[in-house]
């Protein structure tokens, strides 16, 4: 193992600031967020609407297919997106008041008060989308970046993500690649 | 009315302008002899002959454990130097993070920065000042009273 190694002068990137954390989220991080979600909620249903598919193929010996039209597949798939979107805005961790969770996207909310905040949340979601997404304007001009869902619900989105162990190992990505080429490093901001 | 008188005191202050130099004489001498049979010691050999299994044998190391806050040196220790100065951080990267999270933390740094850009740009188009992201008030605790 080496030692003395020249210290690194480099700034550390967003995700691996401690001090950005539990700061409001803004519009692309909530929409990266948004999007992955949508991205691994359709992605599991899919998975799992094959995996049924298979398994009574197996049973009955009839190949199963389901139509996109199919008003059961659709209610099974509302359901499910409810349950999705609900569980992961309402089911994280609560003290006294507040509480954060999150979705697969790893931006995480911060609810205010009411445990079925992320139940109120989900169901004035699609509240945000009417009117060309004039619900959605809130986050571009509030000093929280709350928009319509969030004012119904009583939520915020912030940052919270694990800021340490990212230093750790944008600081290990450092020591690894050569302090006097800064295109091994995929971050080039100096400090 | 009698009086304790000590015999020995007149002839103690007569004698003590002949005992003063006496005594600091015997402590010169004394220190040059020990000293002399300090250098004369073969420190290596005396170690040698100690047996350090039995001495260590009667040390109480969980009492003497005990007695440190292993915290307390932990918190003192400047983990991020050293991560920077050592390997350390290679290791703990191979062993807690990999691509997935490499990537992920680039995607969060991006998505951050252009947050950070989006509200500048709202806030000029709306002749406010920006400095940096919002954040939530702290809130205090408050002990419930009895």
């Amino acid at each position: 193992m080496s030692t003395a190694r020249q210290p690194a002068s480099v700034t550390p990137p967003p995700a691996a600031q401690e001090v950005l954390q539990r700061h409001y989220a803004g519009v692309a991080s909530r929409f990266a967020a948004f999007a992955v979600d949508v991205g691994v909620s359709t992605g599991v249903f899919l998975a799992g609407l094959g995996g049924l598919a298979f398994a009574v193929s197996i049973v009955t010996r009839h190949s199963v297919s389901w139509s996109k039209d199919n008003i059961v597949v659709g209610i099974i798939f509302l359901a499910w997106l409810f349950t999705y979107y609900a569980y992961s805005w309402g089911g994280g961790r609560q003290d006294s008041r507040d509480g954060t969770a999150g979705g697969a996207g790893g931006c995480v909310r911060w609810h205010r008060s009411r445990p079925p905040a992320g139940v109120v949340r989900t169901l004035a979601f699609p509240l945000s989308f009417q009117f060309l997404g004039l619900g959605f304007l809130g986050i571009l001009v509030q000093r929280d970046r709350r928009a319509l869902h969030d004012l119904i619900a009583g939520t915020v989105v912030i940052y919270d993500w694990d800021a340490r162990a990212a230093r750790l190992r944008f600081l290990a990505r450092e020591s690894r690649t050569d302090p006097a080429d800064p295109a091994q490093s995929p971050f080039t901001q100096t400090g | 009315m009698l009086e304790f008188v000590d015999p020995v005191d007149r002839l103690r202050t007569a004698g003590k302008p002949m005992t003063d130099p006496l005594e600091l004489r015997a402590q010169v001498v004394a220190e040059h002899v020990i000293d002399l049979v300090v250098h004369s010691l073969d420190m290596n050999y005396l170690v040698r002959q100690v047996d350090l299994n039995a001495v260590i044998a009667q040390v109480d190391l969980d009492e003497l454990l005990a007695r440190v806050d292993v915290n307390a040196i932990v918190r003192r220790v400047d983990i991020d130097a050293l991560v920077e100065q050592t390997d350390i951080g290679a290791v703990i990267a191979r062993s807690s993070g990999g691509v997935a999270s490499d990537a992920l933390d680039v995607l969060r740094s991006q998505a951050v920065g252009l947050d950070e850009f989006i509200a500048r740009w709202v806030a000029r188009l709306r002749r406010r000042a920006y400095t940096e992201a919002p954040a939530p008030p702290v809130r205090r605790r408050v002990r419930a009273r009895p």
